[in-house]
Parts: C-alpha cells; structure tokens; sequence
C-alpha cells in the first residue's frame, strides 16, 4: 500500500517538472544464435563460459536511468533485434535508421562490427561497438563508431602493468590455433614490449591427445624446457586453457584466458558502488552473474541515454557531440569517471584483473603515470594511434 | 523475534532514561567510527586510545546521535537493521529493521520519524520511531544516498547516484516534488546554518553543487577543488561537514587523499590538508577545534587541527572505516 502511494507521488513529482514528452528509441543489434554467448561452446554440458545474452546489461542501462529520462520528458526503449548475417544486419540497421532511430548499440561479433560499420558510415547513426574487443576495429577509424567493449590491447596492458609491479616479468606465451587467439597474443605481445618484458619463448598448443603431437597438447611438456616467471595463455575457446593450472612443468601462476583475467567488470568487484550494480543486474536476470559483455552493453545504453538527458538539444547530432565530448562524465561503478577517446571512439575504462571469485588489482595500477589520464596507459594511446 | 525486539526496546528506554542526566553535562568525549568490512563501530576516548569495539550488524554505515546524545543510531546495509548503541554503556542495545540496504539516514528534527536511503531498492523509506513501521516508502532514482531533512520538517532531499538527480520529496504527502539534475554520482549534502544554501557532492564529476533551497534551482556555477599535483578527476568529493557560523565547509576529496576547508561564502580554498588514502566522511568537534576524518583506502581516521588547518595525527580503526561522530 505503501508503495502504491510511492509510485504515484514519484509519478506526479515528475510530471510537474517534465517539458515535452519524447520518444526516444535505442537500436540493440545482435546476432542470431551468437555462439560466443554459448555457455558450453566446446563440450556438452561442462559449462566454460558464463552464458547469457548481454542485452540484459543494455536493459538495465535504460532501467537505472528512466527517472532522468522521465524527468526530462523523455520516454527510452531499447528496439531489440537480431539477424542472421552481414547483409540481414545491415537491412535491419538501415530499417532502425529510417525508423529514427539515430543510436544503435552493436552486440555482434568483430567482423560483423566492421562490415556493418562501413555499411553505415554515411547512415546518420551513431553506432557503439559493445562487445568485440578486437583491436582492429579501433584502427578502422569509422567516423560514426564508439567502443565501450576494452579493447584487446587495453586488456593486455592492464594484466602487463600487473606483471611488471611484480616483477614477473620472464613470460612463457601459449597461443591457440583460432584467428581470435593470435589477436590477444598480437596484444599481449605489444603490451609486453612497451613495458619491457622478456617472452622466453612463445608455443603453439593444440586441443588433442596425438601421441605423435604430444609437444603441443600435452600441459606438462608444452610448458617445459624453459625457465619462466608467469604462463600468459591465449586460448578464444578457454577448452584448453582451464586444464592448464596445477598441471605445468614449472610451479608458476597461469594468466590470460584462465586464471588471472583480465575484463571490463567481474561480479566480485565490491568497491565503488559495485556491489549494488550487481545485485541488481541479478535481480533483472534471475541470479545471473555480470560479465564484462553485461557491463559494456550498459554502459553504452547508459551513455546514450545520457546524452539525451544532458544534451540539451533535441538534435541527433548535437547529443552525438555531447556522448563523444569530455562533457560526458559517466560512472561505471570503477571509481573514476568515464568517456570516450576523441581519436578512436573508445571508452576509457579501468580494467579489473580477476581470478574466478575475486578481484585481483585494478589497471590503471597505481605508479603508471600519462601526461594526460592515467586510464589512458591502458590500450593504444593516442601518439601510437594510426587509421587503418 | 518480536519479542526480542520488544524487549530490547524496553531495554533502550530503561538505558535512556538513566543516562538523560549523564548526557546532559558536557557529553563522555568519545569518538565513533563505523567499519564497513569489520562489522563494528570502534569507540575512541578524547586521547584517541580505542577503548572499546562495539560488534554491530553486518556493513555499518552512517551513524547519527539522537539529540541528547544518548543513543547512536548506525545504518548497518548488509543486515538492512540500523543498531542502536547506547552511548552511557556501548552496548547495541536495539535495532530498527529497514529496507534492503540502508546506507544513510537523517532524522525529523522532532526525532519522530527515521529517514533512510534504501540502495538496493531505491527508495527513500521513512519509518515511525514509535512504531518501528515503515510509513512511507518513496521510489527514487536508482543507488540513493545522500538524505537531508529541513529544519522545518516539511521538506526532505534524497540523492540518486546513479540517475545524477536530487529528488525533492514533500515530507507530508510523501511526494517527489522536483527532481534537480546535478553532477555525476550525487553522494552527501550540507545545508549551510541559515538554511539557503544545500551544497551536493558529486563524487565523478568531481564537483560540488549549491541548490538555493528557496527556488530548488541550481546556485551558480558548480565548485571544483583541485588539490596541487592532482587532476580533476582523482578528485571524488563524498563527505562534507559545515562550521556552526556557516564559515568554513570541510571537504574530502576522495581518491585525491585531501580535505578541502573551504571559505563558505567566497568558495575560497583556505587550505588543503593531506591525510589518508580515499578520504571519505567528516565531522567537527562541538567546540570546531578538530576535524576527524575516515579514511577508507587506508583503515584509520585522521585528526585535523582546525586552528593551523593540519592534520596533527591518524589512528588505525579497523576495515574501512566510513563515518566518525563525536560525543561531545
């Protein structure tokens, strides 16, 4: 009863101080049966990733914030829709487009980003890559696309700085087969050289029990024959990455996809406001944890959403200069406020390092200075930044 | 359970009652912090030894004496109950469930009514002091903090740190009257003496906002304090405390380890005092010879001497202390 009477006084206090009601409608594109989302991708039924579909992130992004919007006079939804390949998601792009709706986030995986991206460079929409860490995508320079998935690179100087404030800093590098894990090791390996840590040796595994390939699958002679500090694994899969702890020649700590990882967010981070962000990201999803994914997707719906409500223009392109302006200073539950990089659209962000059930460190750490912002030592800066 | 409490509550009254001639003299001169992560409210004699570890429930939070200064009232956000203590014998002694998650509170000024933020499902709850019953139970925008009630009963302002707003909220209608965007991530307030000024911290965007209590508009420009060698954003403004002459606004910068004393009406920076790392509440002596600080990065409170404007010594409390209250 109590909160019946709550609901409408709320409901009448806004009401008093909105301006004209609007219609405001976000694009959320993803993909079809996005196997990245799979939760037992490799073998039946022993789960190696979370699972989960990130638009619950985006959903809760426009949830915490509709009593701004509510207050402006503004009424957000979130336009959900998947299609199956590159030409079905670009028709779908351009139906939002001509539907009004001027932001889409994208939850799709890296290639599709780029194709779709460049489909819609001349589209008045701004889109925002919420979910493909690649750091190619970053180089594209796409004069219409934000980032508020970490980047690969930023990922790997966060787990670099880590390294390198241990003084771990001789690395024995295991690379899958997969395209994606040469990407990470592409990352990780220019993390290391800037901070100047030494790779002993660099080895290809391989998902199998070959006797005749017995080098390259087996965990204990795969990580033998060489002296090391730490084991950085790149493995997209994770199938072989989370037999490889406690299983190695040398005693030595397994970091990368397993182990010590590095993302945008994990569920155990418990400063900054943290705590509540998560428990209500389980109250909206039944009990699922929030992943990096989750985190990205809402910040990208938060950050649209507030650009609408601060902008102070009704026009598309004004609240577009606002979200990519240093004006926006959004609070991502890390303790320091976030926007986007003027020169490649990519939120800047601490990066937690986290092992299953707790946070580790947080990158920036403390000691790496910039001239500038120190979230700017995580990922490519601008000096170093290069269309491509 | 209820009979439990009821029976505490007895308990309270009976304490209460014998201690009104106690607190009526010059107050015990102890201090209070609460410790988020060790589950206590550590007591500190005038000499900063720690006499006492009072275990409470789980997170205690803010802490608020009753006017008499008999009882201390502790939100406590992982138990959802505030703890009473009873300040003659520092005991827990009571306690008052809440909402899930309460963090900060503020009383009626005539004590009969508890306000309190309710982070974890964004309301502003108010409950009866002689009832224990939630009578009112206000939806907010999401992660509320911050609550101030108006001398004059009539009017009470919540923070929303995820929706960047102060609600307005008609205290005898239960209505949100006006909601007043500000800065990103609203934590405290202070209501300047006169009762004109309602400064808001800001915690991301590192400012600190006046809202003119006549109009509920934004006064001026917003304020940013910047402690030398730090930038704009190491600094993340929560606690802030206000002399009884309206003077002098102490601020904690947070992340940028600095308590701001500030010249309140020229918003002139007096000085800036180092002390722990991510300071956070603060409060003043009765007497505004010291200031205490709760630092929570670094588990100890640090004293400020008011007339040199320095920090003259810090004292390890326990995990992450979050408020300090002076019984004096």
């Amino acid at each position: 009863m109590t909160r019946l009477m709550g609901a409408a006084a709320l409901t009448l206090g806004l009401l008093s101080s909105s301006v004209a009601a609007a219609e405001v409608t976000i694009g959320y594109l993803g993909l079809t049966d996005d196997a990245r989302y799979h939760p037992d991708i490799v073998y039946t039924r022993i789960e190696i990733a979370p699972g989960g579909n990130p638009i619950d992130g985006a959903t809760m992004g426009v949830s915490d914030l509709a009593v701004v919007s509510d207050a402006v006079g503004q009424t957000v939804s979130l336009d959900h829709v998947e299609a199956a390949d590159a030409p079905a998601l670009i028709a779908t792009l351009k139906d939002m487009v001509g539907k009004g709706e001027h932001f889409v986030i994208l939850d799709l995986p890296a290639d599709l980003v780029d194709q779709v991206a460049a489909a819609a460079a001349d589209l008045p929409v701004t889109l925002v890559n919420a979910t493909a860490p690649q750091d190619y995508l970053r180089t594209r320079c796409y004069p219409n696309l934000l980032h508020t998935a970490a980047s690969d690179r930023m990922n790997a100087d966060a787990m670099v700085q880590l390294l390198r404030t241990r003084n771990w800093t001789r690395i024995l590098m295991l690379v899958g087969p997969h395209e994606r894990d040469a990407e990470m090791a592409a990352s990780f390996r220019a993390s290391a050289e800037r901070l100047r840590l030494d790779i002993v040796d660099e080895r290809q595994f391989t998902l199998s029990t070959d006797p005749a390939n017995r080098e390259a699958n087996n965990t204990q002679l795969i990580t033998g024959g060489a002296d090391y500090d730490i084991i950085y694994i790149a493995d997209s899969e994770g199938e072989y990455a989370r037999y490889l702890p406690y299983d190695t020649q040398l005693a030595r700590p397994v970091v990368g996809s397993t182990g010590l990882v590095a993302s945008e967010w994990q569920w155990s981070w418990d400063r900054d406001g943290s705590t509540q962000v998560t428990v209500r990201f389980e109250e909206l999803t039944d009990g699922r944890r929030m992943t990096g994914q989750d985190w990205a997707t809402w910040m990208a719906a938060k950050s649209i959403v507030t650009a609408y409500a601060k902008a102070r223009s009704d026009d598309p392109a004004d609240i577009a200069a606002y979200l990519r302006s240093s004006r926006l200073r959004m609070d991502g539950a890390k303790g320091v406020q976030l926007n986007f990089r003027e020169w490649d659209g990519q939120m800047r962000m601490p990066i937690v390092l986290a092992t299953h059930n707790a946070v580790i460190a947080e990158a920036p750490l403390e000691g790496f200075l910039h001239q500038t912002t120190t979230l700017d030592t995580l990922g490519t800066d601008q000096p170093e930044h290069q269309c491509q | 359970m209820t009979m439990k409490r009821i029976i505490a509550g007895a308990l309270a009254l009976v304490t209460l009652c014998m201690s009104v001639t106690v607190a009526a003299a010059a107050g015990t001169g102890l201090i209070f912090v609460s410790n988020e992560k060790s589950h206590e409210v550590v007591v500190l004699d005038a000499d900063y030894s720690i006499v006492k570890r009072i275990e409470t429930s789980r997170r205690p939070r803010d802490m608020h004496f009753n006017a008499d200064k008999t009882l201390l009232y502790v939100a406590c956000g992982d138990d959802d109950v505030i703890d009473v203590i009873d300040v003659a014998t520092l005991e827990v002694v009571d306690n008052i469930p809440t909402g899930p998650s309460p963090e900060v509170f503020a009383f009626s000024p005539d004590e009969t009514q508890l306000f309190v933020s309710n982070e974890e499902d964004s309301r502003l709850e108010v409950i009866d002091m002689a009832s224990r019953i939630s009578v009112m139970d206000i939806p907010t925008g999401a992660e509320p903090e911050g609550v101030l009630v108006m001398p004059d009963g009539k009017t009470a302002y919540v923070t929303s740190e995820v929706a960047d707003m102060v609600h307005v909220v008609d205290v005898a209608s239960g209505a949100v009257t006006k909601n007043i965007l500000v800065g990103t991530r609203p934590r405290r307030f202070i209501l300047t003496p006169d009762g004109s000024e309602l400064w808001v911290s800001c915690e991301l965007s590192s400012e600190i906002y006046i809202i003119d209590t006549a109009t509920n508009e934004i006064k001026g420009d917003s304020l940013i304090f910047v402690p030398p060698g730090f930038r704009e954003e190491d600094v993340t403004p929560v606690g802030m405390a206000i002399t009884k002459d309206g003077s002098k606004v102490l601020l904690s910068l947070g992340r940028a380890n600095h308590v701001a004393i500030i010249d309140a009406a020229t918003h002139d920076v007096l000085q800036y005092v180092l002390v722990g790392k991510r300071a956070w509440s603060v409060d003043l002596s009765s007497d505004e010879t010291r200031a205490y600080v709760a630092n929570g990065l670094s588990d100890d409170i640090t004293v400020i001497d008011m007339a040199s404007m320095s920090a003259i010594q810090s004292i390890p409390v326990g995990r992450v202390p979050h408020s300090v209250v002076i019984d004096d």
